[in-house]
């Protein structure tokens, strides 16, 4: 087996995070809520624009060098400069390559971000709604799919659902704790996009969509974009904000396809977590908050197992004990993740695990005396993943 | 002109096959299903592809199948997402393991939703579209055949 170098632990830190305006940002583009998260997040570094000298970042789907935009936008030259193409798992992927990147000596100083505007293009009228779910002609599939009706995220992933109950019984109910859960982070988070309480009521009552799915069983579409800077643990100490140090990161890539072998049960963020768990020099033991990619509830509750945090088949017991609520064994997605407080494509998720570490968070929102937060990356066509690790410096 | 089926939204959109697929979509318009097997390693393969991805030979015939397997899983479409399809919510989308092995998305078809679950034994039944195609889909193993 490779094992991962252990010469990237705790080299490299995050010394800024930033945000955008999240939910709903008419007459924004993605390019612009993307700057707009990287401006705070420099200005939360105490950085200077031109010490910048890594640009890693990743655009709606349709964008094309996507990196290079963002430059012209920032005002900035780069030494080191890409745009990643493994969907929700990008995220992570850039704070790893920048880690490489600034142990290799090719970039001191890299901002990572990811910005969307699917709110703005799918939800703010019908036609744009409908556009977006069929998909122009040239990105759909030609064949073995439309003409069976086979459209969208939500009944991808909503196989997997299904494959999961059967196999471990596991149940709607159990779907809707994450959901419930997480919607309780949300309200505590002034940027999140969704604003009222839920109760498993409600959550049972929500129209189906492709089932086992209803519509609280899936993301949200949102205006947002997520940023962090990543510099040497030597150059963290005169900055502003107390270093978040990266411990460890992983990916695995299920190339093989979600249909194919058990990926649709066992995901990626098996292998993916584990390489991550040995660069790091931990175990899910470990680990006080998780930051989980919460596309769809299912999704939570079999990386949950994938990752070690209960064995395969046992996330419905463990997500409905109350786990991943604050104060439960592993407060997950504190901030409301994807499904309340807006579906970055994970970057959010990473910003979250970040400021997670910094311990200054008023007391309702901090996970308390937590050392460890595990954050992951899920996406391209369910099948790449990506982990990172971060700890107190 | 096929442009004008996938111009009609209302319509459910007809399979364009890629080049190497149009030997399964011309063996299916005969109500015969096919899949390729490589003649270096025995196994079977699907989606279509020029080279056998069990062991990369590019040799390889599109043999018939039993048309037999069982659901691997499936999902209850509720929401239309193309109007196609509006009139057939709720409709079951399924992944159909063959019993030579490769898996197959299609619709169940001939029962009712509720009642489709996974490892359920199923038969290929084929549709009938306009514009000559057919399209294969499955149906529990115990339903009697259809007219």
């Amino acid at each position: 087996m490779i094992e991962p170098s252990r010469e990237l632990r705790d080299v490299c830190a995050i010394v800024g995070t930033g945000n955008s305006r999240l939910g709903r940002v008419p007459g924004v583009s993605s390019l612009d809520l993307l700057v707009e998260a990287m401006h705070n997040a420099i200005t939360d570094a105490g950085v200077k624009v031109a010490d910048i000298d890594g640009i890693i970042c990743r655009g709606p789907d349709e964008s094309y060098a996507h990196h290079q935009q963002i430059g012209a936008r920032l005002g900035i030259n780069a030494r080191f400069s890409t745009t990643l193409d493994n969907g929700g798992a990008s995220q992570i992927l850039g704070v790893a390559l920048a880690t490489m990147a600034i142990k290799a000596g090719m970039a001191s100083t890299v901002i990572v971000g990811f910005g969307r505007d699917s709110w703005s293009r799918t939800h703010s009228s019908k036609e744009a709604n409908l556009r977006n779910e069929t998909r122009p002609d040239s990105q759909l599939a030609q064949e073995f799919g439309p003409e069976y009706g086979y459209f969208g995220a939500v009944a991808a992933h909503a196989f997997g659902a299904t494959r999961h109950m059967h196999l471990y019984g596991t149940t709607r109910d159990q779907f809707g704790a994450i959901a419930v859960a997480f919607r309780e982070h949300a309200l505590r988070n002034p940027d999140a996009q969704m604003k009222k309480p839920l109760s498993m009521a409600q959550y049972r009552e929500a129209p189906p969509v492709v089932a086992p799915f209803g519509l609280l069983d899936c993301s949200l579409r949102s205006d947002a974009a997520g940023a962090v800077i990543v510099t040497s643990r030597e150059r963290a100490r005169d900055l502003r904000q107390p270093p978040v140090s990266i411990k460890g990161f992983g990916s695995f890539n299920n190339l093989r396809g979600w249909f194919a072998d058990d990926n649709m049960v066992t995901t990626a963020a098996k292998k993916s977590g584990a390489a991550a768990y040995r660069m790091a020099g931990i175990g899910p033991d470990d680990v006080d908050t998780a930051q989980i990619y919460d596309c769809f509830t299912y999704m939570v509750l079999t990386q949950l197992e994938d990752y070690g945090f209960c064995k395969k088949g046992e996330g419905g017991p463990f997500v409905a004990s109350g786990a991943l609520r604050m104060g439960g064994r592993l407060p997950t997605n504190t901030s409301g993740g994807q499904l309340s407080e807006s579906h970055c494509e994970g970057m959010l998720q990473l910003v979250e695990g970040a400021r997670q570490m910094r311990h200054t968070y008023p007391a309702d929102r901090q996970v308390k005396d937590a050392e460890i937060a595990l954050i992951s990356g899920h996406g391209g066509n369910q099948v790449c993943h990506s982990t990172l690790i971060l700890g107190r410096a | 002109m096929s442009e004008a089926a996938t111009t009609d939204t209302k319509k459910k959109p007809v399979p364009r096959p890629a080049p190497e697929s149009a030997p399964f979509w011309d063996a299916a318009r005969k109500h015969h299903l096919e899949i390729q097997r490589c003649k270096a390693c025995g196994q079977f393969w699907f989606p279509p592809s020029q080279s056998c991805p069990h062991c990369l030979a590019a040799d390889f015939a599109w043999t018939p199948v039993a048309g037999t397997g069982k659901v691997f899983s499936f999902v209850t479409y509720h929401r239309v997402y193309h109007p196609g399809f509006a009139k057939d919510v709720p409709y079951v989308v399924a992944l159909v393991e063959l019993d030579e092995g490769p898996r197959l998305l299609t619709n169940i078809v001939g029962v009712p939703p509720d009642k489709v679950a996974c490892d359920m034994p199923v038969k290929v039944v084929f549709d009938d579209f306009e514009d000559g195609v057919s399209v294969p889909k499955f149906t529990p193993l115990d339903a009697p055949a259809k007219g």
